[in-house]
């Protein structure tokens, strides 16, 4: 009697602790639960490196974690996933798509001067790329303009010809059915690819800047982004300056290996180069493109590139009626199982409703400890754990009831009904966490979920479905007045009293 | 487990006249399973055929890769303008979209357009789109269809390496527990066992394949990575309720041992039917609750899970000790 109160007493003490632990670690909702965005970046291998190692995937966990700091989003999360795979995790409703352009970005950024004897070639290709901006341009504040109500500003133009030939000109073929706009774009991009191929080396790159900002242009409506180098960096831009200063050479700034700004360098910076540390790239940004370029350059450059494989988005709503209807689910479900097992098992019956209760608790504690993120896959998991923890009940109370229609005394038939109940109980649980292991480890994050709250469910039931029934069965068997073996099983199923 | 004296009384009584001799009904019973799998394998051949789905089973977006794209309008007085799929699938099959990363930006003149609830949702399925891409398409239909209630927004897209990926962590994870659980069963019991119980769990997912290749023939149903679970876990669960039949033919073996084993399994069975009925039903309980108060996203999960659970029951039954003695003997 003594070990039953002491069962008793710990079972008592442990619903009390995981009460207390549910009121004061409030349950992780998924994102499908609560409405946002995921988003699964894949590292790609390039250059040298063959494969992905775990210092180079934390390297670029370490710089896309700096850019979404810059960014500003709101309890945004990013884990690395696997081996190549990193989760950003954006709650609410926040956009997506900014999200991922900043952090698909290499952003390396590159200062080179221009070699000698290049300078015909790059005013040809410079003259195209002012020419396709000034028409771009002008078709963004043209809708921007049409908006607002400003009168339109002069038209710049490329005549159809003349743009077919400059196409041809740097070799690129045009899809079918391309528009003017996607064939200026082809182009620039084409251009600002060639121009880069005309510099020497990079000298100087964005490892050595200590910061960056952006300000508004004071002529024009475009945004300049400024850098500050550090030490090195000064210097290696002085000399670099100093180089061409004076000549027709020209300064380039390379992103990702496409050229965003080519400046000339005036003969006054002869003697020593552009001192003082700072520079400013007028590429005539939008204030966004402005905000995102200095958020990049300030996080540095990717080690590796990445690419988005998987967005899921899920509206608040939609999460807030994913969260109810599985509450009703879940609910009801319980209340099914409970009804059922009073019908056919009385007492036992109400016993085991009173343990699956106690199994539900302890769960859902152990999802706020541990902590589980509870998705709606990792719900279902629950809700049919616990039709799973039932069954130890059942499978117990049928050896019961078989122990009582032989004849057997009800302490007698409970005792014997938990020990030999105890093997397929066993199987069953252990065959369970088997296929939990194998979509544990297997299985990508959904499934993951719902792996790990059916495993919890199947190493909880253990202890609730055989510890906790047995005891309250036991203490309850202590008043004799319940001693009695109609309140198990139908009269007519029991033997005379002959037997 | 253990020998405990009560054994006997419980055995002897019950063995002379199992009220319910599954043995006489063995043929039915094999016929019946081995119909529904010939139906099951023709479902799955005849899908596989079908120009439109060439596989067993009809892929999800999970496997395939794309986009899935659900909008809901912000109506008036729940009233929207009305719109029609194909006007949708028209302007949205001309629209230009951004190139991504270096990347060309993905011709979605193909875009499947759906509407929901009287037009109040639409659901459009794309190429794999990019974050920038996505936004880009939205707006469009913004601008044919709005104002869009953008809390009822859902995006999901999975490139198209990454369906490949999940696609074979799903058939591997399938493969491995099924080896594991045949390993645990031969060490817990017996090869024949293992054989048996391997084989009441092949006929339990192929017959959940079977329903969800002919569903996919007539009201393109697909499977997601959900119905891969759903399949892990019925392979579990049928062992677990063949086990519960194996443990009793088990521990009865001292006492009936010198019976003809027919006879054996018949008690077997006899005595726990009721239980092996109780555990499949207060599972089968949760989950028809999660078919109907589970909403939308859960639905063919908790369906497939059902199919799985039910058939399971039966195989434990009918199909996996029945065998027994047949397999036994040579």
């Amino acid at each position: 009697m003594a070990r039953q109160q002491g069962w008793l007493a710990l079972i008592l003490a442990l619903a009390i602790a995981a009460g207390a632990l549910l009121m004061s670690f409030p349950l992780q909702l998924g994102l499908d639960l609560r409405g946002g965005s995921q988003l699964t970046l894949q590292v790609l291998p390039a250059g040298t490196v063959k494969k992905v190692e775990k210092e180079q995937l934390e390297a670029v966990k370490d710089v896309l974690e700096r850019r979404i700091n810059g960014l500003g989003v709101a309890e945004s999360t990013l884990q690395t996933v696997g081996d190549d795979q990193l989760v950003l995790q954006l709650p609410g409703e926040q956009d997506p798509s900014r999200a991922a352009k900043v952090l698909g970005t290499t952003a390396l950024l590159e200062f080179r001067a221009q070699r000698a004897g290049t300078e015909r070639e790059m005013q040809g290709l410079l003259r195209l790329k002012r020419q396709a901006e000034a028409v771009l341009n002008q078709r963004r504040t043209r809708v921007a303009a049409s908006v607002q109500g400003q009168p339109e500003p002069a038209k710049a133009s490329f005549a159809a010809e003349d743009l077919a030939k400059a196409l041809t000109g740097l070799g690129i073929s045009v899809p079918e059915g391309a528009t003017e706009t996607e064939q200026l774009e082809l182009l620039l991009d084409a251009v600002n690819r060639k121009v880069v191929a005309l510099y020497e080396p990079a000298q100087l790159t964005g490892k050595d800047l200590t910061g960056a900002g952006r300000q508004q242009q004071q002529t024009g409506t475009g945004w300049d982004v400024t850098l500050s180098f550090n030490r090195e960096g000064g210097e290696k831009f002085a000399a670099l300056t100093q180089g061409i200063a004076g000549t027709e050479r020209l300064l380039g700034i390379v992103l990702d290996g496409r050229s965003i700004s080519e400046a000339s360098v005036g003969p006054q910076f002869k003697a020593a180069g552009i001192t003082g540390g700072s520079a400013s790239i007028t590429g005539n940004f939008t204030p966004e493109e402005a905000r995102d370029l200095e958020v990049q350059l300030r996080g540095g450059s990717l080690p590796l590139p990445v690419k988005v494989v998987e967005q899921r988005s899920i509206g608040a709503t939609l999460g807030a009626e994913n969260v109810r209807t599985s509450l009703v689910a879940a609910l009801s479900g319980l209340a099914l199982v409970a009804v059922f097992m009073v019908v056919v098992y009385r007492l036992a019956g109400a016993v085991a409703v009173i343990a699956l209760s106690l199994y539900a608790l302890f769960n859902l504690a152990l999802y706020a400890l541990i902590p589980v993120t509870l998705t709606l896959p990792g719900i279902a998991g629950f809700i049919l754990s616990v039709g799973m923890a039932v069954d130890a009940n059942v499978l117990i109370f049928e050896r019961v009831k078989e122990e009582l229609r032989d004849g057997n005394t009800l302490i007698r038939s409970i005792d014997t009904g938990f020990s030999l109940a105890f093997s397929s109980i066993i199987d069953g649980h252990v065959t369970g966490l088997i296929s939990c292991a194998a979509l544990f480890i297997l299985g990508t994050g959904l499934v993951k979920g719902f792996a790990v709250t059916l495993a919890i469910g199947l190493v909880l039931s253990l202890f609730t479905a055989l510890t906790c029934t047995r005891t309250l069965l036991r203490l309850l068997m202590s008043y004799p007045a319940l001693r009695r073996s109609t309140y198990f099983l139908p009269a007519a199923q029991l033997p005379g009293s002959a037997a | 487990m253990t020998a405990s004296p009560d054994l006997k009384s419980a055995a002897t009584q019950a063995a002379p006249s199992p009220r319910f001799r599954i043995s006489r009904y063995r043929r039915l019973a094999w016929g019946g399973s081995g119909l529904a799998c010939l139906l099951s394998v023709i479902g799955l051949v005849l899908s596989w055929l079908n120009p439109a789905i060439q596989a067993p089973l009809k892929p999800g977006l999970d496997f395939t890769g794309g986009t899935q794209i659900q909008i809901e309008r912000q109506c008036e007085r729940g009233r929207c303008p009305a719109i029609t799929a194909p006007q949708v699938q028209q302007q949205l099959a001309r629209l230009d979209l951004p190139a991504e990363k270096g990347d060309k930006a993905p011709n979605i003149s193909s875009v499947a357009v759906q509407l929901l609830d009287q037009g109040q949702s639409i659901v459009l399925r794309l190429p794999a789109l990019g974050p920038e891409q996505t936004s880009v398409v939205i707006q469009k239909v913004n601008d044919l269809a709005g104002p869009l209630n953008k809390a009822g927004t859902s995006v999901d897209t999975i490139g198209p390496t990454l369906g490949l990926q999940l696609l074979q962590g799903s058939v591997l994870s399938l493969l491995v527990s099924f080896a594991a659980i045949a390993l645990y069963i031969t060490a817990r019991y017996d090869r024949i066992f293992a054989v048996l119980a391997l084989v009441a769990l092949a006929h339990d997912v192929l017959i959940t394949c079977g329903v969800f290749a002919w569903l996919g023939l007539i009201l393109g149903i697909e499977v997601d990575s959900l119905f891969a679970v759903s399949l892990i876990t019925v392979a579990g669960y049928s062992v677990t309720d063949t086990v519960v039949v194996f443990d009793r033919i088990r521990e009865q073996k001292t006492l009936l041992g010198s019976l003809p084993l027919e006879e054996q399994v018949d008690v077997a069975v006899d005595a726990t039917l009721t239980r092996s009925l109780y555990t499949s039903l207060t599972t089968l309980l949760p989950l028809l609750a999660l078919i109907f108060f589970g909403g939308s996203s859960l639905f063919w999960f908790a369906v497939a899970l059902t199919i799985g659970i039910g058939v399971g029951s039966w195989s434990s039954i009918g199909v996996a000790p029945t065998l027994l003695p047949v397999l036994a003997r040579r």
